[in-house]
């Protein structure tokens, strides 16, 4: 009974996601700086995060939880990385 | 009991996945990469960091699961790990834009350039 209410909360549930991602993909591809492109893979990362937990839940794995994990990870040392390199003009400890 | 975790769950997804659509109808609208950054902060702790936390109450009330504790306990790590890293991010590429003046705007009140002229 639990089940059926979770299959028809995805079905309004993946939609808006894969809606979102799709927009910042576009954002992704015509940002004319490198911040923006930047911020829109950062953005499309930390939504991919959670729509592989909610896959998680949909496909009843537990092995998409720890790519999230390391999904989320990811995306905050390109940042810390750019951010170095766009500052200093190198990227170093 | 787990009907109340569960559904409670549902309507945080739900409210995750409008706020996420928001963020990018912002991120693909906005003029400037400064406004731009208030919309990715919408897309990102609205958008991720709500809906981790619902997958682990939805996950903690759903009977049909086997392994919810794992997936719930996992899941409330990466929302704590986006929740910290996003604003940080965001921060720390805010700075390097303005440091390497790379994003055109006419600003009223500039005070990054006002202390870094008083040093």
């Amino acid at each position: 009974m639990l089940e059926d209410a979770f299959m028809t909360l995805m079905k309004l549930a993946i939609p808006l996601y894969l809606l979102a991602i799709v927009i910042y993909t576009v954002r992704a591809f015509r940002g004319p700086t490198v911040p923006d492109i930047i911020l829109a893979v950062d953005c499309i990362s930390f939504d991919l995060a959670a729509f592989m937990a909610i896959l998680a839940v949909y496909f009843k794995s537990v092995f998409l939880i720890g790519g999230a994990i390391t999904l989320a990870l990811w995306a905050y040392l390109l940042d810390i990385y750019v951010a170095k390199h766009l500052a200093r003009g190198e990227v170093g400890a | 009991m787990s009907e109340i975790l569960f559904y409670l769950g549902a309507l945080m997804i739900i409210i995750g996945g409008i706020c996420d659509l928001l963020g990018a109808i912002g991120l693909l609208r906005f003029p400037n990469f400064y406004v731009r950054l208030h919309a990715a902060t919408v897309g990102t702790i609205g958008g991720a960091v709500v809906p981790l936390f619902g997958i682990s109450l939805l996950s903690l009330g759903a009977d049909f699961l086997p392994h919810k504790y794992a997936i719930a306990g996992a899941s409330f790590v990466t929302g704590v790990i986006i929740l910290l890293a996003a604003p940080a991010g965001a921060t720390a590429l805010a700075y390097a834009a303005h440091r390497a003046k790379l994003v055109k705007w006419e600003p009223k009140v500039d005070h990054l350039a006002e202390v870094r002229k008083n040093d």
